[in-house]
């Protein structure tokens, strides 16, 4: 179980072509197994971004080949792969990105409903769960765009995790959080990663968060090092 | 289930930026209860046309008249000969007008399903005398009973009655304006001249006033009998013979059904009266361009609303996209909010609609038969216009929901 292979990637290799063609991966393979969680991190314009939009199957204009959980995600559809995102990929954003004019259980009940696999009932007590263990649970009913950074961030980790998604990504999760609510993220990632066996992949340019994960990739001029 | 959280989300769209919603559905209100009004004042005004036209106009007319002179013994005789011809002082010989057998007629006419009503009439020039007065007008000889199924005529009698002419034998029933101009009341007598030269002494028996001046000016009632008998014509003899159908929208196939059995002329009143035809159909256009053209401003209103939301919200869309929900899905938020704002704006357009009709029907307007300005409601107006409003919004939100699916999360995302 616990070598079991979560996301594996082969020779990605990806170009820009605005404002003029350029290869930005040029040619990324690696593994993450099961309940890791791995960082990478690089410069801006290393790729590291761009590989984790392209690992999150939101971007597909690609050429490798991308598996998880054991299926190749290349060549499928964007409907199959929304759908695909929906059960088994959870997302933090580094701008918290909550849908403004809801409240914040609303947020995190959101991708379940779409799921469509709970009651209405049972996906507000998940919600509610989610966000006690983000310590964020007081919070439920107020609207989104009422809540300080910190907490918007909290809240968008508890939306990530209402699927039980095998895989979480994030990007730049404490781009913009204090020393405090980093620490907070880190211990919240780790458990998840520990407890629940759930895979963490983070792009970030802070080394000492990096430091502190399973595994670190850096990237430089689009290849790994 | 996952239908629900999409209505859900455009619910939440809508009531979040309430005026913007207002603003649309204030826009398909307006365009469908200007269509509902535009239609059924038009309708107003077509039947009002209608029953003032239709007071004097049979569906359909039967008639025998001299126009065929094309018939030259001589000429067809000798037609491609080399005979050369020469006819002085040609004259037409009597033809004989006016139809002798009506009674067949009237049964056959009688038997097709289509037929309401069927009134002979005999119609001639005469002239009214009274005193020294002379004035120039026109005798209807006609069945009682026939004609007032075909054109209410007891109705427009204000003076005596209508049925007075069946128990007097010289009775008559003049227009008012005949009879003011005459200087005549109901009892006095008046001398009827034909242009042959006969002339009779009748009894006024009524007075009758119509919605038509012309008519009141010149227009006098005998019985059909009393009729025959001034033309000195056999008991069956008939001018006219009027038939109204059961709809008089669709006079052609029983025309052409009649044309079969019947040697003589017959003529729907389309074909008697294309400027009343044409009139109608004008305003039906008239109406459906003004009503359309608003329509249309609507759906623009909505298409600029609804491609501003969208521009608003591409951020959310981009997160809604990123976990989990399809262009689909996306498509269906925007496509319901626009279905929303069409059928919540069909239903006030109806009630906004019905109520500047009615406030309009109130408006005075003293002009020939009318008292207000005339409204007509008809179920089919109000059907089409919801129908219209909401195919009108589900256009105009259709082009900017697909943008919205469209939408990359990435280049939003990563900014």
């Amino acid at each position: 179980m616990e070598n079991k292979e979560s996301l594996k990637i082969r020779n990605l290799i990806k170009y820009f072509h605005e404002p003029e063609t350029f290869q930005v991966l040029k040619g990324v393979s690696f593994e993450v197994k099961k309940g890791e969680f791995l960082s990478i991190v690089g410069k801006s314009g290393s790729g590291k971004s761009t590989l984790l939009y392209v690992l999150s199957t939101m971007d597909t204009d690609y050429e490798g080949t991308l598996q998880i959980n054991g299926d190749l995600l290349t060549g499928k559809t964007q409907n199959q792969l929304a759908a695909f995102r929906n059960e088994h990929i959870g997302f933090v954003f580094q701008f918290h990105y909550l849908l403004p004019e809801f409240s914040c259980l609303q947020n995190v009940m959101l991708p379940a409903l779409k799921l469509g696999k709970y009651s209405t009932k049972e996906i507000e007590h998940k919600a509610y769960e989610s966000l006690r263990l983000l310590d964020i649970e007081d919070q439920a009913l107020k609207s989104a765009n009422k809540l300080s950074g910190g907490q918007q961030q909290r809240v968008a980790i508890a939306r990530a995790l209402i699927n039980n998604p095998s895989i979480i990504m994030s990007d730049e999760p404490t781009g913009n959080l204090d020393s405090k609510n980093t620490q907070a993220v880190l211990d919240i990632f780790k458990g998840l990663a520990k407890e629940n066996g759930q895979t963490i992949i983070c792009v970030t340019h802070d080394t000492d968060f990096a430091n502190k994960t399973d595994r670190t990739i850096e990237m430089a001029d689009g290849l790994i090092i | 289930m996952a239908k629900s959280v999409n209505i859900q989300i455009a619910s939440v769209h809508l009531t979040s930026k309430f005026w913007q919603t207002f603003v649309a559905i204030m826009g398909v209100t307006f365009g469908v209860s200007m269509y509902i009004f535009m239609n059924s004042f038009m309708n107003g005004v077509n039947k009002t046309q209608d029953d003032l036209a239709f007071s004097a106009l049979s569906h359909i007319r039967i008639y025998n008249q001299d126009n065929n002179h094309s018939y030259n013994p001589i000429e067809s005789e000798y037609d491609n000969s080399r005979t050369v011809f020469n006819i002085h002082n040609r004259k037409s010989i009597q033809y004989t007008s006016g139809i002798k057998n009506s009674s067949g007629i009237v049964s056959l006419v009688e038997k097709q399903e289509e037929v309401v009503a069927v009134a002979r009439q005999i119609n001639f020039s005469v002239f009214f005398r009274s005193g020294s007065k002379k004035i120039n007008g026109r005798v209807s000889g006609i069945e009682l009973e026939p004609e007032d199924k075909l054109f209410k005529s007891s109705e427009t009698v204000t003076q005596g009655n209508w049925n007075n002419l069946q128990t007097h034998k010289s009775g008559i029933i003049i227009g008012k304006l005949l009879a003011k101009d005459l200087g005549l009341q109901v009892n006095s007598s008046i001398n009827v001249l034909t242009s042959d030269g006969v002339s009779k002494n009748y009894i006024i028996v009524g007075i009758f006033e119509s919605s038509i001046k012309e008519i009141d000016k010149t227009k006098a009632y005998l019985n059909i009998t009393a009729a025959r008998q001034l033309l000195g014509e056999n008991s069956d003899y008939a001018s006219d013979i009027l038939i109204n159908i059961k709809d008089r929208d669709y006079t052609a196939p029983v025309v052409k059904k009649l044309g079969l059995l019947i040697p003589l002329q017959i003529e729907s009143w389309q074909e008697a009266n294309e400027q009343l035809v044409a009139g109608a159909s004008l305003r039906n256009v008239i109406a459906i361009a003004v009503s359309f053209t608003i329509l249309l401003v609507a759906g623009f209103g909505i298409y600029n609303i609804m491609n501003m939301t969208i521009n608003e919200k591409i951020k959310e869309i981009a997160i809604l996209k990123a976990t989990g929900f399809s262009g689909k899905d996306i498509k269906s938020i925007f496509l319901s909010q626009a279905g929303a704002i069409g059928l919540l704006g069909g239903f006030l357009g109806v009630v906004l609609g019905y109520l500047i009709s009615l406030l309009i029907n109130q408006v005075p307007f003293n002009v020939a038969s009318l008292e207000t300005l005339p409204i007509y409601f008809r179920v089919q107006d109000f059907v089409l216009a919801v129908v219209f409003g909401l195919l009108t919004t589900l256009i105009a939100g259709y082009l900017p929901s697909k943008k919205a699916a469209r939408v990359d999360p990435v280049t939003i995302i990563r900014g």
